[in-house]
């Protein structure tokens, strides 16, 4: 009896003893490895919001993504045969394969980046099978004492246990080229799997897009959960959608429309937009040359951007109808003021000229703009009173940025102070000697179409909020009185003799069955480093005219022939036709204009 | 009080009564009960309290399992989850592969369809007739990409 307790008393000692090591002698340290030992940390990941057009098509779009990586450790010994099986079933080079599962030194490498999930996943099951038959293999060459066949399969085993997945996320551009130069595109994200903006609004609206990543913290037995055990969870935030006023199915024809274009006329580069009038929306913007989105290493880095906002030009003729469309709103001039042209005007530095040969003739305002004549156009101008066409041409935006979301705009240049002298003015009238973006072009020309209303274009939706803090967006559209109602409507009248069969300079820009209001223009291009050389062709309209709908820019630089009508109209045309019909717009069924472009 | 009134009534009494009532009280005095021994059986009770204890631990032991064996069902059905998500996912993308306005017009051109024509509209309300429809004009869309671009052989643009 008394042995017994003695025995007791010596067990317990020993418990005693544990107890204090434990719980005397630095308890923080074993509770952290208790912890450490059980506890899994997982990064919940944000989903990165699309990039959708106005009907909710996806322009660019996240997918799970995982990358492959190896052990070269434990795959080096039967390289072979891994990457035989890896390049098979991912697509990947077998010797680059080859030299990774070989690596020396390291206990990483990639051996895929951005494979999808499903692909991934399906690879890392088969050579998980792999793995557990070569260790069936090893057990039973073990039971045989066949030692050659179980190091044998112990090593394959291992091999395909060396091969792993981590996250590796995906964004997908599912129209390739369709909107490349506004979307931009994500580079090989970094190692952890974050996102790495290259262009565009994915680098414009990063933050926006991109949310903040969770974190789970939970223990785990064995593989799985402890149901009772430690979890602490913070939730991901996902990123927004980016909705932009972009229509996809047009933006993808008005993209082929101008290559097709520029192609045929030997140009350099083009830019057409297509604008709902009333609202400012940009519903297609295209630049050409482009690239595709999905694979941008192919591309030239220049045609990364989007040439509409980070080029500027001199508009040329087009402009014209803004001089005039302020002329009629000051009270200088009407469609039918009569103006006598000569076939050169002397001015205080050099002639000029118009560009079709002409003694003196008698035009109507009407007249010189459907024949597109800077002689008479400047004969007009001089009716401004001093900074009046300055005034006119700010309101109408010409000079600033249309901050409409595209990193990069370039402002333009509309001459100040010292540099406005009556030459700059003359030249300014009919489009030279200033620079413009062809979303300024486009939204000026829009003021026109919108009874004198200018409105901001916008590529939001709704609103956005850029990376440097500017809140873009159509909720923020705001517009301006730039001329009368009654002289953007006389303007309209005259430009829709522009497309007159007999008297204008571009029939081919007519729409069958609408009413259309146009002005071509066909400016000589600055050089770098002064001087001019080559030429900038370009065609601006809306239609209908009596009630426009869409006002569309079309721009070629340098063709190697052709002039705005002959160049930008048709692509003009076709590019109406199909906004008409693509938007069931019906024709007013009014009669056309029919003022007079001639005088007696 | 409980002992002046034995007393009180016994000086009223006669001598002859006083012997009765001596034997009276002498028979009502109280003695204490003798302890009962219980005869109560022991063997239910503890048989009760083990089955309870018993069942207490095996049920214990059941919810765990259960527990841990809803464990395992959430861990292999978030696995399915997640690849069925990612076959999901992979479908959508074909899908969107299919839509892809290029793919369509590509397989519209071989089977000989072009860009239509201007239509016609007819207002129900009026019953008026507008527009002017044509025949699609039959022009062929120049579908074919840019070849890869020569870096550098482009001229920079020349905005100022």
């Amino acid at each position: 009896m008394r042995a017994g307790f003695v025995v007791i008393a010596i067990v317990l000692s020993f418990f005693g003893a544990r107890l204090v090591q434990l719980q005397g002698i630095d308890p923080e340290q074993y509770a952290e490895m208790a912890a450490a030992d059980g506890t899994v940390t997982v990064v919940l990941p944000a989903q990165r919001g699309d990039i959708l057009d106005r009907n909710g098509e996806p322009l660019a779009d996240s997918a799970d993504g995982l990358m492959v990586v190896a052990d070269p450790a434990m795959t080096a010994q039967r390289a072979p045969e891994v990457a035989k099986f890896l390049s098979t079933r991912l697509a990947v080079d077998y010797f680059d394969t080859l030299e990774r599962l070989r690596v020396e030194d390291t206990r990483f490498q990639y051996i895929a980046r951005q494979v999808p999930a499903s692909l991934a996943m399906e690879v890392l099951d088969e050579a998980e099978r792999r793995a557990a038959d070569a260790k069936e293999d090893a057990e039973e060459a073990r039971k045989d004492k066949d030692a050659e066949a179980r190091a044998e399969a112990e090593a394959v085993a291992s091999a395909y246990s060396g091969l792993a997945t981590r996250r590796d996320p995906v964004r997908v551009y599912p129209g390739r080229d369709v909107a490349a130069n506004l979307v931009g595109f994500l580079g090989t994200p970094n190692p952890d799997g974050s996102a790495k903006p290259s262009a565009g609004f994915e680098a414009t609206f990063n933050s926006y897009l991109a949310g903040t990543d969770g974190e789970a913290r939970y223990q785990v037995g064995a593989g799985h959960k402890i149901p009772l055990g430690d979890n602490t969870v913070t939730e991901a935030v996902d990123g927004r959608d980016l909705r932009t006023t972009l229509d996809r199915d047009l933006q993808w024809y008005t993209q082929r429309v101008l290559r097709q274009t520029v192609r045929q006329s030997g140009g350099e580069s083009g830019i057409a937009v297509v604008m709902d009038t009333r609202t400012g929306d940009i519903l297609a913007l295209a630049d050409d040359p482009t690239y595709d989105a999905s694979k941008p290493l192919e591309a030239d880095k220049d045609d990364y951007n989007s040439r509409a906002m980070t080029d500027v030009y001199e508009p040329g003729s087009v402009e014209k109808v803004l001089t005039v469309g302020a002329l009629i709103d000051a009270g200088k001039v009407t469609a039918r003021t009569k103006l006598k042209v000569p076939g050169r005007l002397m001015r205080q530095d050099r002639p000029i000229g118009d560009w079709f040969d002409h003694g003196l003739i008698k035009l109507t305002l009407a007249g010189v703009i459907a024949k597109s004549s800077n002689i008479g156009t400047v004969l007009a101008a001089d009716r401004f009173e001093d900074g009046q066409l300055r005034d006119y041409l700010t309101r109408f935006g010409i000079g600033q940025k249309t901050d409409i979301g595209v990193g990069g705009e370039t402002a333009g240049i509309l001459p100040d102070g010292s540099l406005w002298t009556s030459q700059t003015e003359d030249r300014i009238a009919f489009g030279q000697a200033l620079s413009v973006n062809a979303v300024q072009m486009t939204a000026a020309v829009n003021a026109i179409a919108n009874g004198g209303v200018r409105v901001d274009p916008s590529l939001v939706r709704g609103t956005a909020t850029t990376t440097k803090g500017a809140e873009v967006g159509t909720d923020l559209t705001t517009t301006r009185r730039v001329i009368s109602e009654d002289a953007a409507r006389q303007t309209a009248m005259m430009m829709e003799r522009v497309l007159d069969p007999d008297e204008g300079s571009a029939p081919a820009a007519a729409v069958p069955g609408y009413r259309v209001a146009g002005k071509t223009g066909t400016a000589q291009r600055a050089a770098e480093g002064g001087g001019y050389e080559g030429t900038t062709v370009s065609f601006a309209g809306f239609a209908p005219a009596d009630d426009p709908r869409f006002t569309i820019y079309v721009v070629v630089q340098d063709p190697k022939s052709g002039g705005g009508g002959s160049v930008g109209g048709p692509a003009f045309a076709k590019l109406m036709s199909y906004a008409l019909r693509r938007y069931a717009v019906p024709p007013t069924g009014t009669p056309a204009s029919r003022l007079p472009v001639t005088w007696r | 009080m409980s002992s002046s009134a034995p007393a009180s009534v016994r000086s009223r009494l006669s001598f002859p009564a006083r012997g009765l009532a001596e034997a009276a009280v002498q028979r009502a005095r109280l003695t204490v009960v003798p302890r009962r021994r219980s005869r109560a059986p022991k063997v239910p009770f503890v048989t009760l309290v083990s089955l309870l204890l018993l069942a207490g631990v095996v049920g214990l032991l059941l919810f765990n399992t259960s527990m841990q064996q809803a464990a395992f069902t959430t861990t292999s059905l978030e696995d399915q989850a997640t690849t069925l998500a990612a076959r999901q996912q992979a479908l959508e993308d074909e899908i969107e592969e299919l839509r892809d306005p290029q793919r369509l017009a590509e397989a519209a051109q071989r089977v000989g369809m072009v860009p239509a024509g201007p239509p016609q509209f007819l207002d129900l309300g009026t019953g008026r007739v507008v527009g002017a429809a044509e025949a699609a004009a039959g022009e062929r869309l120049d579908l074919t990409p840019d070849t890869n671009p020569r870096p550098g052989t482009r001229r920079a643009g020349a905005g100022r």
